[in-house]
């Protein structure tokens, strides 16, 4: 219950289960009003009714207890507060008997439709799901909490495959147990007390022939109800299918769930699918076990832990900047870096951040980024698609000091963002990295060049709009030591264009990167880096399949001007012979501490042992630095 | 004493970077990744032949909770009553994250 609010920033959960909504329903939601049951009543009359019952719902629930009239439940039902919600599911767990089960049925189904009523959009809830469903366990706790959702849980992991609502529609029995049980391993946490896993079990079988292309929502719920039971042997809690016979325990006349009735003679379900249930049996009690194991892993605690205290962040005790970057990149990889964790890594004091995976940062959380650390110099945000034109704007307005920038993946950012920000950061910009944007034009590459006259570091990735004519203006980068241009689009950058662009800006550079700009041709090499490239020390030139053995030779061969390279990547350099690698080896063997060789397939043994002229320097460091791979 | 070699040993010894030595049953410790890597591996390493393992960046009492975990973990590995919740100290779990993904656990 605790954990009920927290994530909602920016987010919608419906008891946790964040299903797709649309901006009317997210807007309702955060107010607390949720789509009721839509059969009994249409939805307009449930938003009215939601108001009100709100407040009264709760003292109502125990009251509703006894009468089992289905007359009476789609009203509650159709009230749409979480609270209710719950107790009535409690309410339910409470009571067994047969006699409520018309009641609990609707309850059931007042459940499914609120959680359904979420899957809007078909689309989207696959997409959503399947996001939520690695947030969700990494979130989890105890299950205890989660025991009153475990059957919204259940309905909600077997939709994540259907993508429609959950009991009573999914398209292959199979697909929609391979990824129930997947999903409700997530959320084993998440199960009851004493409940088996035979619930999912029985959810499956029941819904099994219900394609999706017959789904509708008339159809949805199925009339007469199922009923939820508790078995009489292993108390655990199982589903009666509507209009099927339980299995029944001689001894007390109590209902046997389906595994105390007996393997593979499941009661409930004699009346569906009858073939394909020896099939789904074998492979569900495989992932059973799955299911079964699943105990969160340590790391996953200590997230949740931290996640939790993160008001307390004198608890934690003093973090180095190393520690904390290793923590941020732990808890980047396990995919759990959101809103809430994130604040462990904001503090006022730090000039310097970096996120790994900025993918479950809401735009809110980015902001906050400025916010709680205006003193920022150096940020970084890998993956943050989902940053805004509004967080950007922010960023420029209150990021009065940040001199280097990097952003991977913003593909929401538009031209006249970027533009805005150039122009406000002017003559402080230092450093400016971005990969993977659409919308970064000419227009912005120049506007940059323009304002920011002092860029030390470019590195521009992945941009599809780039072409000869940015090269222009970043030649007029006088003061550029780092240059990096990666994996442009094929045969837009053309090899005259690159020989003038590093012609200009080659005296001052310390780094080259052209990788991926396949088409250059040796005369990038002999042209441009020869002459002018003299306190190059990193070379990257991967990807350029046009370069020949001639064309390096040339490059390395008394090379005078420049006195040896730390680190040279030649890889997927395809056409590059002994000869190349030798020319290297010679010029620079004395500095060299990284060589990549990663592709170049014609090399034998030969150049190979010209390596050992390397000197110590690039066998004395520890890691990978001959890269040998495919060769 | 079993008499079986070290390397088959029931038992395998993880060594914290402050000296303090945990003997933990070998399947146990299998939870690892890392240590079963390290227990396992085809090479003559000193861990997989002696069957102790020595963690230097990792402090005491942090390896301890983390045999703690393993064995919480194998106990209830194929429960199906209700898993009790296993508590990391709020002090502990920055250390106790970095070791943990360290393992691989």
């Amino acid at each position: 219950m605790s954990r009920r609010n927290r994530g909602n920033a920016g987010g919608t959960y419906v008891n946790n289960v964040r299903g797709p909504t649309s901006a009317l329903t997210s807007f309702l939601n955060e107010r607390g009003i949720r789509r009721a049951n839509p059969a009994p009543a249409p939805p307009p009359e449930n938003v009215a009714d939601n108001g009100d019952d709100n407040n009264e719902e709760p003292a109502s629930p125990q009251d509703q207890a006894a009468p089992s009239s289905s007359s009476s439940t789609p009203a509650p039902a159709s009230s749409s507060s979480r609270l209710t919600r719950t107790a009535r599911l409690t309410r339910g767990r409470a009571l067994p008997t047969p006699s409520t089960s018309a009641s609990r049925s609707n309850e059931l189904d007042g459940v499914n439709d609120d959680s359904d009523s979420d899957d809007s959009d078909s689309d989207d809830s696959d997409s959503d799901n399947k996001n939520l469903i690695p947030i969700a366990v990494s979130t989890s706790t105890t299950r205890a909490v989660r025991a009153t959702r475990s059957r919204v849980a259940a309905v909600a992991s077997s939709s994540s495959s259907s993508n429609t609502v959950a009991s009573s529609s999914a398209p292959s029995s199979t697909a929609k147990a391979k990824a129930a049980a997947a999903a409700a391993s997530k959320k084993r946490p998440r199960k009851k007390d004493a409940s088996d896993d035979s619930d999912d079990e029985d959810f499956h079988d029941i819904t099994g022939h219900i394609s999706r292309s017959n789904f509708s929502h008339k159809g949805r719920i199925p009339q007469g109800s199922n009923k939820i039971v508790f078995c009489s042997r292993c108390r655990a809690r199982f589903t009666i299918k509507a209009g099927t016979t339980p299995a029944v325990d001689e001894d007390d006349g109590g209902l046997l769930c389906p595994s105390c009735a007996g393997t593979g003679s499941p009661g409930p379900l004699k009346n569906t699918l009858p073939k394909a249930k020896p099939v789904k049996r074998a492979r569900r009690k495989a992932q059973k076990a799955e299911i079964e194991c699943h105990i969160p892993t340590l790391q996953d605690l200590c997230i949740q832990k931290i996640a939790n205290s993160i008001e307390d962040v004198e608890a934690f005790g003093d973090i180095s900047d190393i520690s904390l970057d290793k923590i941020c990149k732990i808890i980047s990889r396990n995919r759990s870096l959101n809103a809430e964790t994130l604040q462990l890594f904001l503090d006022a004091r730090h000039s310097e951040l970096i996120l790994y995976d900025c993918t479950d940062i809401t735009a809110i959380g980015l902001q906050n980024i400025a916010q709680f650390c205006p003193n920022l110099r150096s940020l970084k945000l890998k993956l943050c698609g989902r940053i805004t034109n509004e967080v950007m704007d922010y960023y420029t307005e209150h990021l009065t000091k940040l001199a280097s920038l990097t952003l991977i993946g913003p593909i929401l950012i538009l031209e006249h963002t970027y533009i805005k920000l150039f122009e406000t950061i002017g003559t402080r910009f230092e450093k400016f990295e971005l990969k993977g944007s659409s919308r970064f034009s000419l227009k912005a590459i120049k506007a940059l060049c323009d304002n920011c006259p002092n860029i030390t570091h470019l590195r521009l990735g992945d941009c599809n709009l780039m072409d000869d004519e940015w090269l222009e203006p970043i030649a007029g980068l006088t003061k550029l030591k780092s240059l990096r241009i990666r994996n442009p689009e094929p045969d837009k950058l053309t090899t005259s264009a690159v020989v003038k662009l590093v012609q200009a800006v080659g005296s001052g550079l310390e780094e080259l990167e052209l990788k991926g700009c396949n088409g250059l041709t040796d005369e990038v090499l002999v042209d441009a880096i020869r002459p002018s490239c003299v306190r190059v020390e990193r070379l990257n030139l991967s990807g350029c399949e046009d370069l020949t053995t001639e064309g390096v030779e040339t490059l390395f061969k008394d090379w005078s001007v420049n006195s040896g390279l730390t680190y040279i990547n030649l890889e997927n350099c395809v056409m590059l012979k002994d000869e190349a690698l030798m020319a290297v080896t010679e010029h620079s063997g004395a500095t060299l501490e990284e060589l990549n060789l990663s592709g170049m397939d014609e090399i034998t043994k030969d150049a190979l042992q010209t390596l050992t002229r390397c000197g110590l320097k690039i066998v004395g460091r520890e890691g990978d630095y001959v890269d040998l791979r495919f060769m | 004493m079993s008499s079986l070699t070290p390397a088959e040993s029931e038992y395998v010894t993880l060594e914290s970077s402050d000296g303090f030595q945990f003997v933990i049953h070998r399947e146990v410790a299998m939870l690892s990744g890392t240590v079963k890597n390290m227990l396992s591996s085809p090479g003559h390493f000193t861990e997989s032949m002696e069957g102790v393992i020595q963690f230097r960046d990792i402090k005491a009492i942090i390896l301890e909770k983390v045999c703690k975990y393993w064995y919480y973990k194998a106990r209830h590995l194929n429960s199906v009553t209700e898993i009790p919740h296993f508590e990391i100290e709020p002090e502990y779990a920055l250390e106790t994250l970095m070791a943990a993904d360290f393992l691989d656990t």
